[in-house]
């Protein structure tokens, strides 16, 4: 891994004005649901926002604006590059989930009740599941240009929803079918718990590996051709 | 320490773009890249830097492999257009260039200031790229392709977009990365500018280097000196000269400028009238017209 390439990513999230807008939103919106019942409700939703936002721009968009010829002409491993971007873009996305946690373990403690186990199985959680988040939009990245790795991300997970409503009102469908379907989006779109459970833990650390394995490879292999977009 | 070419071959689906080139580009040595539009030398130049993979053929810099890490440390590259992300300043991107070639932290502020005031653009240094000028642009393309110092240095029409002022400062540039032995290849349409600089001309034409034009030689200089008609004995100017002239001008090789004065000190004095001399380079308008 390059630290020049992991410091360089996160400057840039740290000195855009977007990026602590959304940040600010988010403690905002931690601090105001600390006054539900349920702990951690909404601000996981939003870092795996901030993680589809942020981690759509290593590789694809930096294909097509010409970044990535400027880069690998520079003596940095192509497989060690995406995964510093990775790094970057994940320990970013992690910073602003613990202003959001910060922010609603400070609005409980007004009331004195701080939930620390959920909450910080919440977060932790959320940590994980951003690996994921950003290992697959880098894995399309890699494969493909511009933003269309998020176009893709979004597409196969609103397919699956609609491919699974369309076969049941079809009927006479297998059930086998029904399970890939389900097996699918639990691998690509694990829903954050709020307990530790190692199996879905495994599940989604593995699955991460696996997606910069194919991406290393996959960006190893690509041709980059300047000019190209 | 050689960029060297052998046999390369590149095609595009059924499109054969380069048919087995072949090149070399010593150490202390510009050599320029001309051909027509869709001739292939954006693509030989992606084939070079690695962002192409070749079908066949070999590329070997310093006799290594042209995507090896130690190499790269060593390679410049100024692309035609400089993209990169706009919203950054040319401070900050050029001092994360510095940093991804490899130059140590505490000299990359140091060598980013130099660069900044070298290529004229230290006053725009805190502006977002955004906001920076093509020629501008081209600049700062110039200063992150030579802030590593390096040996192996492929610009892509680096004058493309510069003002006069500008295209003198990378000529000067150029001449100084010769000068410090520094290997250059330079892709240009521009053709006086490919004639000012380059010492040898590669034509790249229908997929192969189809003629190559020795410009200036390292250590010797070429010189055309034209003579009056009937001034001169053309046995004394060849035995002076070592060349035969023809239509009244003679293509003579010496070692050094005071070489160049002696010479016409003796043509003069056995008779010739001399009235033109000039240090002769090959007519590149005239080999793109024959060979395009």
């Amino acid at each position: 891994m390059s630290t020049v390439v992991i410091h360089e990513t996160m400057r840039r999230h740290f000195t855009s004005i977007a990026y602590w807008s959304y940040v600010a939103l988010l403690t905002i919106t931690a601090v105001g649901v600390s006054q539900f019942d349920r702990p951690g409700a909404m601000w996981p939703q939003l870092v795996t926002l901030l993680a589809l936002i942020i981690g759509c721009g290593p590789i694809g968009p930096e294909f097509s604006s010409g970044t990535l010829q400027l880069v690998l002409v520079k003596p940095v491993n192509r497989a060690a590059y995406l995964l510093s971007r990775v790094a970057g873009v994940v320990l970013s996305v992690w910073i602003a989930a613990l202003f959001a946690f910060v922010g609603e373990t400070a609005g409980r403690l007004i009331d004195g009740t701080v939930p620390w186990a959920t909450l910080g199985l919440t977060l932790f959680n959320t940590a994980a599941d951003t690996i994921l988040t950003v290992s697959l939009l880098t894995l399309l990245g890699s494969l493909t240009r511009a933003y269309f790795n998020l176009a893709i991300y979004f597409l196969v997970m609103i397919g699956i929803g609609i491919l699974n409503g369309m076969l049941r009102t079809l009927g006479g469908i297998p059930d086998f079918v029904f399970q890939s379907l389900a097996v699918i989006e639990r691998n690509l779109y694990p829903d954050v718990i709020q307990h530790f459970d190692r199996d879905w833990l495994l599940l989604v650390l593995s699955n991460a590996a696996v997606a910069l394995l194919v991406a290393c490879f996959a960006f190893r292999n690509r041709e980059v051709p300047y000019g190209a977009d | 320490m050689t960029v060297r070419v052998r046999a390369l071959r590149k095609s595009f689906g059924k499109h054969e773009v380069l048919k087995g080139v072949e090149l070399d580009v010593a150490p202390g040595e510009v050599v320029g890249l001309i051909g027509p539009n869709g001739a292939g030398k954006t693509t030989l130049m992606s084939c070079l830097l690695g962002f192409l993979h070749p079908d066949s053929g070999e590329i070997s810099i310093d006799d290594k492999r042209n995507d090896d890490l130690d190499v790269r440390r060593r390679t410049g590259f100024v692309p035609e257009r400089m993209n990169f992300s706009r919203g950054e300043t040319g401070w900050a991107f050029l001092r994360y260039m510095a940093l991804l070639a490899g130059v140590p932290r505490s000299e990359v502020d140091q060598r980013t200031r130099t660069m900044l005031e070298r290529l004229g653009i230290a006053n725009a240094s805190e502006k977002r790229l955004s906001q920076y000028s093509r020629g501008m642009l081209q600049r700062i393309g110039m200063c992150q392709a030579l802030i590593h110092e390096p040996q192996y240095i492929f610009l892509d029409e680096p004058t493309s977009g510069l003002d006069p002022n500008g295209v003198l400062l990378v000529r000067d540039l150029i001449e100084e990365q010769k000068k410090r032995g520094a290997a250059v290849l330079l892709n240009s349409h521009q053709l006086a500018e490919v004639e000012k600089v380059c010492d040898r001309v590669l034509f790249l034409s229908g997929g192969v280097i189809s003629r190559h034009e020795t410009l200036r030689h390292v250590n010797h200089i070429v010189v055309a000196i034209t003579m009056l008609p009937d001034s001169y004995d053309p046995v004394t100017v060849a035995r002076l000269t070592a060349a035969v002239p023809q239509n009244n001008v003679v293509i003579a090789t010496v070692e050094t400028e005071n070489d160049i004065a002696n010479l016409v000190r003796e043509l003069v004095a056995s008779g010739a009238g001399v009235i033109d001399v000039r240090r002769h380079t090959a007519d590149l308008e005239g080999i793109f017209r024959g060979e395009a």
